[in-house]
């Protein structure tokens, strides 16, 4: 995928679109990087709120070649390689293109004194207007000496490097909220970034990985506007980590309707039901996951192929509660799919008012008619009708056999 | 002259005489026009039968009954009281004027029921158990709708259709050979042996069965607005079908006499007002003292939605009470078909209204009738009057005049009989 | 002789017409008291939707035990999604959402299976009964479709087949047949994944249901349990922390229904003393008139007739 590797610090100043253009990436590669990154980020973030790809390569083009640093600390590199996991086979380079990675430890060819000397170099030149990215938990215990690097502990690492950031992405659950290495006994103290780092707008991109998408999507906002998206009360994009997997997922039928499996392999399993009862977290996990698959490949994630969610995003659920426990649901939102407690019922009939109207009027009408026929002289018994002159033929003389006409 | 055979007395019951209206032809446009109605009506009905319900009604789960049940036969049954009110006036109380006018009754009250059990025929969904009416053991003596399943048909086909016998007999008497004479004289004694049988269970199974409308709503409890829900509702429903009943007989009887151009009978009249009077002032007596009981006066007058149809359906009941304590109001034609007219009407709402109108199953569910249901519920109706003007063409039916008791069937009799 | 009834005749109608009243007696000796008290063995629901979670497991479980077909016509075909209660849904949730944005509640509608039912009052011909263990239960063979129970349930349980030609009438029946015989609890109160709706005997849903009210007062609506009396009493209670009317638990008072449609028939008809009363008084006054007619019968018919008769 990495063909060339520039490592070099550039010019700040210079935007992506005259980047790529430099580099020689077609335009149609382009476009479609910026079709995945609208599919990936829908909602919420301004960059890739545009009706087709074209408009969000125009205002892609316009942001600046961001700088950006990336730390590892205890880390599994999961988080990096999942930036890697995208199918786009360009899309290492365009990353490097689109932001300027000055340091990241997994990627960069060089070691030693050089690398370190990369670090200082960016963080001199781009002072107050890098991004730093961190990666991994930072251990607190016993002065931080449960991880080094360079001779230094990881602390201080984090604390000088973040003093000069812009802002700061801490990009897995790990550097999050301490992740794994937080998990009980937390024999390091392993805590995120937000508990080391003030004074500085931090993003939290929870995730055992987390999918790009959402880092992409929060690094090139930034770029080209200068803002982050809005964040939850964790300091997580909204537009990725307002929903929890309950919600939008595919299997959420089966929950529904009943249908658990209760063992793997069992029959429910092998027919894709519901993992509710086999411990799935996803009513309390907020992520993406169950719209936004892994790999850019429908169905790659945990549910989709019958594991249950593991709620890795979540600090309360993840290395804590057991993976096959089964949590009680507290926050049950009703979706539109139930019936109100009244439903209408009953409809008028314009055809039928019509002819039933027709045929009281006409009773009401002949009704009327007829009685003004009759007498209003009282003890009148003669054949009524008469009174309008219409004197029917034998009403005169009583003797004679009144024959009806 | 004194024997059975002399034409134009009746073998059964001489009290009840009438002429026919001969000389005129049965296929006049007005019988062609019900005809009309009733041929569409009846068409529809029986594709009905052999479809389901839904398609063909209004109906729904929250309105289960609609205009079949509600106006063929809660309704219109009460038009077709008239035997039942007048009988009762006639052989019980002894106003013997009205015993002239009681084959107009009978035959627009048979006419009225069957219109309405016909009705009642294609309005149930699953008609093959009605045989259930004949097993006595499965009954449920709790249920009004029982009573009323079981007594409105045997009183239409048994107690009211031997009520009519007689007109039918006294025609085929006069217009059959004497073969026929000869067996109707043979028959004709036990027919009036077991006459005041009859009549008994003519008045008690309407009086059964009329009350028994009424207490179906009960069993609807809260769903029917207080005004009009009450322990009350059977008798207040068989009052109202006295008053219907009367009411309509008058009308039936001035139209007729308009239409025939035919004198009309002031005492009879007379009798009919004042009978629909009495009637209504007890309806409204009974109606009054019930709102107080139940403490609904305030209701009564809220001047809201139920609160206008009861002042309405009170109103129309009201004034023919009062204007025809006058006895001149009795005695002027025009008064006495406008009165007995408004009176009908104030007593068909009556009953109506609280089926219906003022029955309320919860929050957005309402009901108006389909078009082929209306389409059937004017059928029946079309039906029943071209019965009605069959029955005055070919039976002696309205109210012999004085002169007329030694009629003969005129044009229409064949052999010999004098 | 002509006319007269004999005291013979006299005699065997009344005794054919007490004959039918007393075929016809009352349902398996069912009356209808005021406060009717539930059969020792009645079973019934329990339903606190203080639980209750909407999952709808209820729905599904329901139509398969009851061989009833998914109610799709709302979702396109693809859901099982009943708007209400109807011919092919026996139970159902619903949800009342507060319009003050104050939250949202779930409710779980199917038969209140009443002690004294006024639908089984209703009923001619005993279609449906109350049967052991108080379950509410139709039988197609003796239903003439009137649909009186559907007029007659203050609930608005029973629902009829409008869209077939031999229509039946669909509610739920605890499962009556297929696993209440079976010693088997009702499908929808066996796949409750919280126990929102639990099963069991009715005396002991109740004291259940206080004691949940006891140990959390102003937490339940009016501290009550819906169905301890309404109507006289139902076999589904009911727990809400919203008012009973938001979810459609109509306000009845605690009569029951049957007794009040049939406290004055029930005198009046007994053994049909009622209308034989009435046909002897009436028989009399009108034999009486009758006799005056028949005695005219040998007068002489001549001239005008009728009018000097009367």
């Amino acid at each position: 995928m990495l063909t060339e590797m520039p490592n070099k610090t550039t010019r700040t100043d210079e935007t992506i679109g005259e980047h790529i253009a430099r580099a020689g990436v077609s335009r149609r590669d382009f476009l479609m990087f910026c079709t995945k990154l609208m599919a990936a980020a829908p909602i919420g973030l301004g960059l890739t709120q545009h009706a087709n790809a074209s408009q969000v390569a125009r205002e892609t083009a316009k942001a600046r070649r961001l700088p950006v640093i990336w730390l590892h600390f205890q880390d599994c590199t999961g988080c990096t390689e999942t930036l890697l996991r995208t199918s786009n086979p360009d899309l290492g380079e365009l990353i490097l293109h689109l932001i300027s990675l000055d340091y990241h430890e997994t990627l960069m060819a060089a070691a030693g004194t050089a690398a370190e000397d990369a670090l200082r170099t960016s963080m001199t030149q781009n002072a107050g207007k890098y991004v730093l990215v961190v990666e991994g938990s930072i251990p607190r215990k016993d002065g931080g000496i449960y991880m080094k690097i360079a001779g230094r502990p990881a602390i201080s690492v984090l604390e000088e490097t973040a003093a000069q950031a812009a802002a700061v992405i801490a990009i897995g659950s790990c550097a999050s909220w301490g992740g794994v290495a937080s998990a009980d006994p937390n024999p390091t103290g392993a805590v995120g970034v937000g508990a080391i780092v003030t004074g500085k707008p931090i993003v939290n991109i929870p995730g055992c990985p987390p999918n790009p998408y959402t880092l992409l999507g929060t690094v090139l906002q930034y770029a080209r506007t200068g803002s982050l998206p809005a964040l939850d009360a964790e300091g997580r994009p909204r537009f990725a980590y307002d929903r929890d997997i309950h919600q939008h997922c595919p299997r959420r039928a089966h929950f529904d309707a009943g249908r658990f499996a209760r063992e793997f392999g069992d029959e429910g399993h092998r027919q894709g039901w519901c993992l509710y009862h086999l411990g799935c977290k996803g009513p309390e996990t907020h992520a993406g996951c169950s719209t936004r698959h892994f790999n850019e490949m429908p169905d790659v994630w945990p549910i989709g192929i019958g594991a249950p969610c593991i709620g890795c995003t979540e600090q309360k659920l993840a290395f804590r509660v057991p993976l096959f426990h089964v949590i009680p649901i507290h926050d049950a939102k009703p979706g539109e799919l139930y019936a109100p407690v009244q439903w209408p019922q009953g409809k008028w009939s314009a055809p039928s008012a019509g002819v039933a109207g027709l045929a009281a009027g006409a009773l009401l009408g002949a009704g009327y008619a007829a009685s003004r026929k009759f007498s209003k002289t009282p003890g009148d018994d003669s054949a009524p009708g008469a009174a309008t002159g219409n004197k029917a033929p034998g009403a005169e003389a009583d003797n004679q056999a009144e024959k009806p006409e | 002259m004194t024997t059975h055979d002399t034409a134009g007395s009746t073998l059964i019951n001489r009290w009840q005489r009438g002429v026919p209206v001969y000389r005129e032809p049965l296929f006049t446009p007005a019988f062609l026009f019900f005809g009309a109605i009733a041929a569409v009506g009846l068409t529809i009905s029986v594709v009905r039968f052999f479809s389901p319900l839904g398609p063909f009604s209004g109906m729904s789960d929250a309105y289960a009954w609609g205009v079949w049940k509600t106006f063929n036969v809660m309704t219109l049954t009460a038009l077709g009281s008239g035997p039942l009110a007048l009988g009762m006036a006639a052989w019980v109380f002894d106003r013997r004027k009205l015993h002239v006018v009681m084959r107009t009754a009978l035959v627009s009250g048979f006419l009225s029921y069957a219109t309405g059990l016909i009705a009642l025929g294609f309005d149930v969904g699953r008609p093959w158990n009605f045989y259930s009416v004949m097993m006595p053991w499965r009954w449920n003596a709790h249920s009004a709708m029982l009573e009323v399943a079981v007594c409105m048909p045997l009183y239409c086909s048994v107690f009211l259709a031997f009520e009519n016998v007689p007109l039918v007999i006294e025609r085929f008497y006069h217009t059959g050979g004497e073969r026929t004479r000869k067996l109707l004289r043979r028959v004709s004694p036990f027919l009036r042996r077991i006459f005041p049988i009859m009549i008994t269970g003519s008045y008690v199974l309407p009086l059964m069965h009329q009350s028994s409308l009424g207490g179906l709503l009960l069993l609807a409890g809260a769903k029917i607005h207080p005004l009009w829900q009450s322990p009350a509702l059977p008798f207040l429903y068989v009052i109202a079908a006295c008053v219907a009943g009367s009411g309509f007989v008058t009308c039936l009887l001035l139209i007729a006499c308009l239409r025939y151009s035919r004198r009309l009978d002031i005492d009879v009249l007379g009798e009919l007002c004042s009978l629909l009077s009495w009637l209504c002032i007890l309806f409204l007596a009974v109606r009054c003292v019930d709102l107080v009981w139940r403490g609904q006066l305030a209701a009564a007058f809220a001047f809201d939605k139920a609160s206008l149809l009861f002042l309405l359906e009170t109103a129309l009941i009201l004034v023919p009470a009062v204007a025809l304590r006058r006895r001149s109001a009795r005695e002027t034609p025009r008064t006495v078909l406008n009165m007995s007219a408004v009176a009908c009407a104030g007593a068909m709402l009556y009953r109506f209204i609280p089926t219906t109108i003022m029955f309320d199953p919860g929050p957005m569910k309402s009901y108006f009738p389909a078009l082929p249901e209306v389409l059937m519920t004017l059928g029946y109706i079309a039906l029943g009057a071209m019965g009605f003007i069959f029955a005055l063409k070919y039976f002696a039916v309205l109210p012999a005049e004085r002169s007329e008791w030694n009629c003969e069937f005129g044009g229409m009799r064949r052999g010999t009989g004098k | 002789m002509s006319g007269r009834i004999t005291r013979r005749q006299a005699l065997l109608g009344a005794a054919g017409l007490a004959a039918a009243g007393a075929a016809a007696g009352p349902a398996e000796g069912m009356e209808h008291p005021a406060h009717p008290e539930a059969p020792p063995d009645a079973v019934g629901l329990l339903y606190d939707n203080t639980i209750c979670t909407g999952c709808k497991a209820c729905m599904p479980a329901c139509s398969e035990a009851n061989g009833l077909p998914a109610d799709t016509s709302g979702s396109g075909g693809l859901w099982h999604m009943p708007t209400d209660l109807n011919s092919r849904t026996k139970n159902i949730i619903k949800v009342y959402e507060d319009p003050h944005g104050g939250g949202f509640a779930f409710v779980k509608r199917q038969c209140m299976h009443c002690l004294d039912p006024a639908c089984v009052t209703g009923c001619p011909f005993e279609a449906l009964v109350k049967g052991e263990k108080g379950a509410v239960t139709w039988k197609a063979s003796l239903c003439i479709g009137c649909r009186y129970c559907e007029v007659a349930c203050p609930f608005d349980v029973p629902k009829f087949e409008w869209d077939r030609w031999n229509p039946k009438i669909v509610k739920c029946e605890l499962c009556y047949e297929q696993r209440l015989t079976k010693g088997l609890q009702p499908a929808c109160t066996e796949v409750c994944p919280t126990g929102a709706v639990i099963f069991g005997k009715r005396s002991d849903l109740l004291a259940t249901a206080k004691a949940r009210v006891a140990a959390s007062p102003g937490k339940y609506f009016e501290d009550r349990v819906y169905g301890e009396r309404e109507a006289g009493g139902t076999q589904a209670l009911y727990l809400s922390s919203v008012p009973f009317e938001s979810i459609g638990l109509p306000a009845l008072d605690s009569i029951s229904i049957g007794h009040y449609a049939t406290e004055v028939t029930s005198v009046l008809y007994k053994w049909l003393a009622g209308p034989i009363v009435l046909a002897g008084i009436l028989g009399l006054r009108i034999k009486r008139n009758w006799d005056r007619h028949e005695a005219e019968e040998h007068e002489p018919e001549d001239g005008p007739g009728l009018p000097e008769n009367l």
